[in-house]
């Protein structure tokens, strides 16, 4: 009869080891974003956790956080911020390419060249720029205009990057 | 901005020049090392009978700076 009410007993006590088994939070808790940023020559970051990263791009300047919504976004030549901790932040200019939030909190960059803001001379590129204005009004084929148009554009672009640093 | 280059260009194109206008900015120290990164160079060979034929390099004289982007 003991024995009975002993079972039972212990029965009644089995379903509570379940509820104390624990959920688990797999990444919902990070505050900070997995970043890689990539050249086909170069790994800048890979895989690091980073707080924010700033972009520029082709739809306006962005602030990727953690967890952001995944998006492919196109860059324009600008300049990428990433702030790793506190307030500390490093700038690249990077010529274009492609940022890509993953599910799961990744965010891969992707572009061609770039290189840190003190790697730039103020000098060559106000050379660079008038060189390509002239040839962007000048009197070649489309095509070189359209070419000195774009280089232009960078140079424009990095001149706001290195007067506002 | 200039999205008049999509009718020209591809986006090949398109990301070799940005880059060229990056490399050609840097201080001088880097630019050196940064500028052989935008050379490319083509060496192709006609297979016939698992005989390969003569390799030839396509545009040669790469000297001149800086030459037209690939594509």
């Amino acid at each position: 009869m003991s024995a009975l009410r002993l079972i039972s007993s212990a029965a009644r006590r089995a379903p509570a080891s379940f509820a104390v088994a624990r959920r688990g939070y797999a990444e919902a808790a990070s505050d900070r974003i997995n970043l890689s940023l990539v050249l086909p020559h170069q790994a800048i970051y890979t895989s690091s956790e980073v707080i924010q990263v700033n972009v520029a791009a082709a739809t306006g300047d962005m602030g990727i956080l953690a967890n952001h919504v995944p998006s492919i976004e196109a860059l324009r030549p600008g300049v990428v911020e990433v702030i790793e901790s506190g307030s500390a932040s490093k700038k690249w200019f990077v010529s274009g390419g492609f940022a890509n939030v993953h599910p799961g909190n990744k965010l891969t960059i992707n572009v061609v060249e770039a290189a840190p803001l003190e790697n730039f001379s103020a000098e060559a590129v106000r050379a660079n720029l008038q060189e390509a204005l002239k040839v962007a009004a000048g009197n070649g084929s489309e095509e070189d205009k359209l070419e000195a148009r774009i280089e232009a554009d960078v140079y424009e672009a990095l001149q706001h990057a290195l007067g506002s640093k | 901005m200039s999205a008049t280059w999509r009718s020209v260009f591809t986006y090949n194109k398109y990301a070799q020049i940005t880059a060229r206008a990056v490399r050609n900015s840097l201080k001088e120290t880097e630019r050196v090392a940064a500028e052989k990164r935008g050379l490319t160079t083509v060496r192709y060979q006609h297979w016939e009978n698992g005989v390969g034929g003569q390799q030839t390099v396509l545009n040669p004289e790469l000297e001149k700076a800086p030459g037209k982007p690939a594509v």
